[in-house]
C-alpha cells in the first residue's frame, strides 16, 4: 500500500466531506461494475467482476456428499477467500490471511445465516437431493486479483454472478433400500440452472469522519474509522451484517447506515441482474 | 488499452472499434510505416544503404535489423531502437518530476519517481525554509522533517545522474516545493512528453497541474509560489493569532478545505487524465481543457467521464482531430 502524504489524506477527507470524492463521484455512488461469466471452464460456476480497479473472481463448485445429521434436508455451502499475492505484495505467503479469514467469515455470515439455515440468502434445502442421504455440497472459492477497495461488495458480486452461471446436473436416483446408499446417475447433458433471486447483495458504507461513502478505493478506506457491510436481498430484507474497523460507533449511526445501505441496496440489485443477465448473453453470444 | 473494462454495449463497442481503427490506419499513413509497432522478430523497415545505428531492442540476424522486444520504433537521425511499453521512466538531466518521499535519511531525502532506483534530494540542493544561503549545520539536518516528511509529494528538477547510476535533484527554485491540496496521478511515463513549460496554472480553474515527466501529475489548487521571507513572516504572524484566539494549534485544522467550485474543476481534469492514460493517448494541457471543455458541453456528470459513453466519446474526438491535422498537411 503506497502511503499518502498530509495534504493528500485532507484533500480526500474534504472531499468526502463535500460530497465530491477524488474521482467525481458523489457519496452514495458506485464505481462502474464490470461482469463477466464463465471464466473458469471446469468449474460448475464462475464469475468475473471488476469495480474500477478492484478485481476478484469467484468459482462454484458441486459435489455429491452426506447432509449433516442435525439438518438431513439441507444441502452444505462453504465460502473460502484467498487474496492473491498478485494483489498486494504483502499477501505473499501467510500475509493475506487475517484478510482473507475476515473476507470468508463476513461472506458466510451475509450469505448463510444462521447454524440451521434460517434466514439464508442461499436456499440450503434446493440442494438437498434424497433427504438424509445425498446433497449437493457447493464449495465456493473467492479469489482477490487486484485489490483497490470494496472487497467485499465485489465479492458478494461475484458470488452471485457465479452462482446464477452455476448448473448443477441433473440428478436420476435409482431406488434402494432404505438403509442402503441410494444409487445416483448424473446426466451428461441435461442441467439445472441454480435460483438467485433470493440471493443478497452486500453493500458496505464506510464512515471516514461524519459522513459514510459507499464503494471506497483503497486510498479512501486507508481513512475509514469504521466499515459496516449490510446484506440486503430483493424483498429488501437485510440477511447479514459485520462491522469492522476499530472505533466505536453510536448505535444511532448504525441504525442510520443500515437504512442508507436498504435504500441504495435496489438500485445495486437491479444493476448487478442486468450486468449479470448482459454477461450471460455476452457468453452465448461466444459459442 | 489496458486498465479499466468497460462494459460497452454493442453500438459504444463499435464505435469504439471504428475510432481506435481509424487512429490505428492514421498513425501509419502519417509515418510511412516508419513508426509502426513491433513485436518480437519483427523487421525493422530500414534504409540499408545508409549506415544505421541499431540501439536497444534491436539486433542483426541474417542481415536484417529485428526487434528483440515488444514496442513502438524510434528514429533519432542514425539511430533506430524500440521502446518498450511499459518500461520505467528513463531521465533525462533537467527533467521536471513529482515523486514522494519514501525515506528521510541523513541529509538527503529519497524520493519513489517511478525509475528503477530511488532519486536522492540532498539537503544542500534544496533551499531553506528562511531563505539565506548558509552552510547546512547539524540543527538543519535535524529539522529535516519539518520541510518533507515521509510520503510527502514533492516537486524537483533532475540534476545529474552519480557514477553508480543513482539519481540526483534539485529544488532550488521557487515553484519546486512539497505538494498538498490536491490529488496526485500515476500514467506511463511515454504519455507526457517533454516540453517548455511542466508547470501549468490554469486560471480559468484556479487550478495547478504539474506534468511530471515520470509520470506523476499533479492536480491541486492553486498556490502562489512565495518568497520564502514573507512566508516565514505569515506563518509567525498566523500563529500568533492562533494562540491568541486559543484554537487548536493542528496546521491541518486551520488550513480550510477546497472550496467546491476548485475541487469540481480537480476532479474533472484528474478524470481527463485518467481517461487519457487509459486510451493511451498523449497527455498534454491543451487535450486536457479539451476534454473538460467536452464533459461539460455534454452536460456529464464528473464521475461519468469515466463511465463508456465518454470513453467512446473521447476517442471519436481524437479520431476526427487527427484526421484533419493530417488532411491539412
Amino acid at each position: 500500500m503506497v502511503g499518502l502524504s498530509v495534504g493528500e489524506k485532507h484533500f480526500i477527507k474534504g472531499g468526502i466531506e463535500q460530497d465530491l470524492r477524488t474521482d467525481g463521484r458523489k457519496r452514495y455512488t458506485y464505481r462502474p461494475i464490470y461482469v463477466e461469466t464463465g471464466v473458469i471452464p471446469q468449474a460448475n460456476g464462475s464469475a468475473r467482476v471488476k469495480l474500477g480497479a478492484t478485481d476478484v473472481i469467484a468459482s462454484v463448485k458441486a459435489e455429491l456428499g452426506k447432509p449433516s445429521p442435525s439438518y438431513p434436508d439441507k444441502g452444505k455451502v462453504l465460502i473460502n477467500v484467498d487474496c492473491s499475492p498478485t494483489a498486494e505484495p504483502a499477501f505473499e505467503g501467510r500475509g493475506g490471511e487475517e484478510l482473507s479469514s475476515e473476507l470468508s467469515v463476513a461472506l458466510q455470515r451475509c450469505l448463510l445465516g444462521g447454524k440451521s439455515g434460517a434466514g439464508a440468502g442461499i436456499d440450503l434445502s434446493s440442494l438437498s437431493i434424497v433427504e438424509g442421504k445425498i446433497c449437493w455440497d457447493l464449495y465456493i472459492e473467492g479469489l482477490v486479483v487486484s485489490s483497490d477497495g470494496n472487497l467485499l461488495d465485489a465479492l458478494g458480486a461475484a458470488v452471485k454472478a457465479a452462482l446464477s452461471n452455476t448448473a448443477l446436473p441433473k440428478v436420476q436416483v435409482a431406488s434402494a433400500a432404505s438403509d442402503e446408499q441410494p444409487e445416483v446417475d448424473l446426466s451428461d447433458e441435461e442441467f439445472l440452472q441454480f435460483d438467485t433471486s433470493g440471493i443478497p447483495a452486500i453493500i458496505t458504507l464506510t464512515k471516514v469522519g461524519k459522513h459514510y461513502i459507499v464503494d471506497g478505493t483503497s486510498e479512501e478506506e486507508s481513512q475509514m474509522s469504521s466499515a459496516v457491510s449490510v446484506s440486503v436481498n430483493k424483498q429488501g430484507r437485510i440477511c447479514g451484517l459485520t462491522k469492522r474497523g476499530g472505533a466505536g460507533l453510536n448505535p444511532s449511526v448504525i441504525l442510520d447506515m443500515i437504512s442508507v445501505s436498504k435504500h441504495l441496496s435496489e438500485q445495486l440489485i437491479n444493476k448487478l441482474d442486468s450486468e449479470i443477465a448482459a454477461a450471460e448473453a455476452c457468453e452465448e453470444d461466444e459459442f | 488499452m489496458r486498465g479499466v473494462q468497460l462494459s460497452l454495449s454493442k453500438t459504444q463497442k463499435l464505435r469504439l472499434e471504428t475510432a481506435l481503427e481509424k487512429l490505428e490506419s492514421l498513425s501509419s499513413t502519417t509515418s510511412n510505416n516508419s513508426n509502426a509497432s513491433v513485436i518480437v522478430a519483427d523487421t525493422i523497415p530500414i534504409n540499408y544503404e545508409d549506415g544505421v545505428l541499431k540501439g536497444h531492442g534491436t539486433s542483426e540476424m541474417d542481415g536484417r535489423v529485428v526487434a528483440t522486444i515488444c514496442g513502438v520504433v524510434e528514429r533519432v537521425n542514425k539511430l533506430v531502437y524500440v521502446r518498450a511499453l511499459r518500461a520505467r521512466y528513463k531521465p533525462e538531466i533537467g527533467d521536471i518530476i513529482v515523486g514522494r518521499v519514501i525515506e528521510v535519511a541523513p541529509k538527503r531525502w529519497r524520493l519513489e519517481i517511478n525509475f528503477s532506483q530511488d532519486a536522492v534530494l540532498m539537503l544542500s540542493s534544496m533551499n531553506l525554509p528562511d531563505g539565506i544561503q548558509r552552510r547546512r549545520t547539524a540543527l538543519d539536518e535535524l529539522n529535516m522533517r519539518s520541510i518533507f516528511e515521509e510520503n510527502d509529494i514533492v516537486c524537483a528538477e533532475v540534476r545529474g545522474f552519480q557514477h553508480d547510476g543513482s539519481l540526483y535533484l534539485q529544488a532550488r527554485s521557487q515553484k519546486y516545493r512539497k505538494l498538498d491540496r490536491g490529488q496526485l496521478l500515476r500514467i506511463s511515463p511515454y504519455l507526457v512528453k517533454r516540453r517548455k513549460q511542466h508547470f501549468h496554472h490554469l486560471d480559468q480553474y484556479g487550478v495547478d497541474l504539474i506534468l511530471g515527466c515520470n509520470g506523476f501529475i499533479w492536480v491541486g489548487e492553486h498556490v502562489e509560489a512565495k518568497d520564502d521571507m514573507v512566508v516565514d513572516q505569515m506563518i509567525k504572524s498566523e500563529q500568533e493569532n492562533a494562540s491568541l484566539s486559543g484554537s487548536v494549534s493542528s496546521r491541518e485544522q486551520e488550513q480550510s478545505h477546497t472550496s467546491v467550485e476548485i475541487r469540481q474543476h480537480i476532479c474533472r481534469i484528474a478524470n481527463a487524465v485518467r481517461v487519457l492514460s487509459t486510451l493511451g493517448f498523449m497527455v498534454t494541457v491543451e487535450l486536457i481543457t479539451e476534454l473538460v471543455d467536452l464533459s461539460i458541453s455534454h452536460n456529464l456528470d464528473i464521475h461519468e467521464m469515466l463511465g463508456a459513453e465518454f470513453y467512446v466519446i473521447v476517442a471519436e474526438k481524437e479520431a476526427e482531430r487527427r484526421s484533419l491535422a493530417t488532411k491539412k498537411r
